[in-house]
């Protein structure tokens, strides 16, 4: 099976946080954005939408500090970083270590949760209308292509600075 | 044209400046007590080692020694402090999951660190309190499990730094002087608490050499401590944007009454004046009791204001949705 990756395009995020409600009543039940394991973060007087994914990083440090293993990487289901419920002690640790802001305490079920591509269907994609989160092959995504123009933004923020 | 303050960038919103509101009070009280009872271990094994006090009495009768009592109860300090690591986890019950990945966890190594030290402390501290013969208290083997116990100690105090250093994306915290700091005040808050507990439990009299001894070295131990308290935040303050930001909300911030009044007050100012106005007394019993507790609540506040003003560092995107409204302006 190939590897699938989200990917969010953040020029197109309108900010409606559609996503975040479809992922709470997903894994939860509950229409309750802060039980989302996405979250988008605004900067309204200037109109930026971002909408902050787990990346599934290839050295995550959520799973390297978690003391129990209930944070795990799952090679066969799109290489994903996931939490084991039943593993999960809720010490936070996680969420302290990650830089993107990611896993979040979940205060009903007293647990630290974190997006889990939704077992291959991920909520937020079927859901966002303005098609700014989608899942992707990770080898179309061009890793190439994305290095160069990473690297042309970081000359030009050199010169910006 | 009248001063005006640089405006904070519009996209810099609030978040970054939010210190983490995940690990509060529980967890201050947790590096605090385990520090202090392991600090206090080490000086009271040091006192034992090379002063040898015994003062045997007998309770229901059974002998208690309680000069051993008075210096090597650290341990039950530590014991104490443990119970607030899993009073602060989601479900409390799981607690013993917590040693299940010492090859890359710091909260695994620090469960099994902890462990050790309880464990032996206790048990060093029952044996030397309780004299019963068939102990053979004073054979040579003892000094094993003593050595371990000792070292174990240092790996308690260091530990509190530790647990906070593994957190890779906290400038404030992300660095070695946080243990040393730690381990610092682990060290000043447990000869302060070693001098109280023998002075309490009138082991020496107050003019004893051993309690001068003991006195002076607390007040070198508070003088180190801070230099490196001072290094420790200059340093950071250059780090990085939010490690300028955490020391600013520590010293100028919200957080602000916690350095000045818990930290700089309590923890240095008041304990030293008292200590040298005690000196021109003969040692004031009382004078010394009060700087001691004093300082031991600044211990406290140390732990408390490290902990609430660590700010994250904002996501790796921040830059770009900067370069994004950067973008828009131009336009």
């Amino acid at each position: 099976m190939e590897e699938k990756v989200l990917v969010v395009d953040q020029q197109k995020c309108t900010g409606c946080r559609q996503c975040e409600l479809v992922c709470s009543v997903y894994h939860t039940g509950s229409s309750n954005p802060s039980r989302s394991r996405i979250k988008v973060f605004k900067w309204e007087h200037v109109g930026i939408y971002l909408p902050l994914i787990c990346n599934h990083c290839e050295k995550a440090y959520c799973l390297e500090v978690c003391p129990t293993k209930a944070c795990h990487r799952e090679p066969e289901l799109n290489n994903r970083v996931v939490i084991d419920k039943n593993l999960c002690i809720g010490c936070k640790t996680c969420i302290m270590a990650c830089p993107f802001d990611h896993p979040f305490f979940d205060v009903t079920e007293r647990v630290t949760v974190k997006c889990d591509y939704c077992d291959g269907d991920p909520q937020c994609v079927a859901f966002c209308y303005a098609k700014a989160v989608f899942f992707a092959d990770a080898d179309q995504m061009n890793i190439g292509k994305k290095r160069e123009a990473a690297n042309k933004f970081l000359e030009s923020i050199k010169q910006i600075r | 044209m009248g001063m005006r303050t640089e405006p904070i960038h519009p996209i810099r919103t609030m978040r970054y400046l939010k210190p983490q509101e995940h690990w509060g009070w529980i967890i201050a009280i947790y590096l605090y007590l385990a520090g202090m009872g392991a600090g206090s271990y080490i000086i009271g094994t040091v006192m034992n080692w090379f002063v040898h006090p015994s003062s045997v009495v007998t309770i229901w009768g059974q002998p208690l020694d309680t000069a051993k009592a008075a210096l090597l109860w650290g341990p039950i300090l530590v014991a104490i402090g443990a119970p607030f690591l899993i009073l602060d986890l989601g479900i409390k019950k799981r607690f013993l999951y917590a040693c299940l990945n010492p090859r890359t966890s710091w909260v695994a190594r620090g469960f099994i660190i902890l462990s050790i030290f309880i464990i032996f402390g206790l048990v060093l501290l029952a044996k030397s309190a309780l004299p019963f013969g068939w102990l053979h208290a004073e054979s040579g083997l003892w000094y094993i499990p003593e050595v371990i116990a000792f070292a174990f100690a240092f790996g308690t105090a260091l530990y509190t730094g530790i647990l906070l250093k593994a957190t890779k994306s906290i400038p404030l915290w992300n660095t070695y002087f946080l243990p040393l700091l730690f381990l610092v005040s682990a060290l000043s808050t447990g000869s302060m608490a070693i001098v109280l507990s023998t002075l309490g439990s009138g082991l020496f009299p107050h003019d004893a050499t051993v309690v001068k001894v003991l006195i002076g070295g607390e007040q070198i131990l508070v003088v180190i401590e801070g230099i490196v308290l001072y290094l420790y935040l200059s340093r950071r303050y250059r780090a990085s944007e939010q490690g300028k930001d955490s020391v600013r909300l520590l010293l100028f911030g919200e957080k602000k009454f916690i350095f000045w009044g818990g930290i700089v007050l309590l923890g240095f100012i008041f304990p030293f004046v008292l200590e040298s106005i005690a000196s021109f007394y003969h040692g004031n019993v009382w004078l010394i009791f009060s700087s001691g507790v004093i300082l031991l609540c600044g211990g406290f506040f140390l732990r408390l204001g490290v902990l609430s003003a660590g700010i994250k560092e904002q996501i790796p995107m921040q830059r770009w949705t900067e370069f994004q409204y950067d973008l828009r302006k131009m336009n």
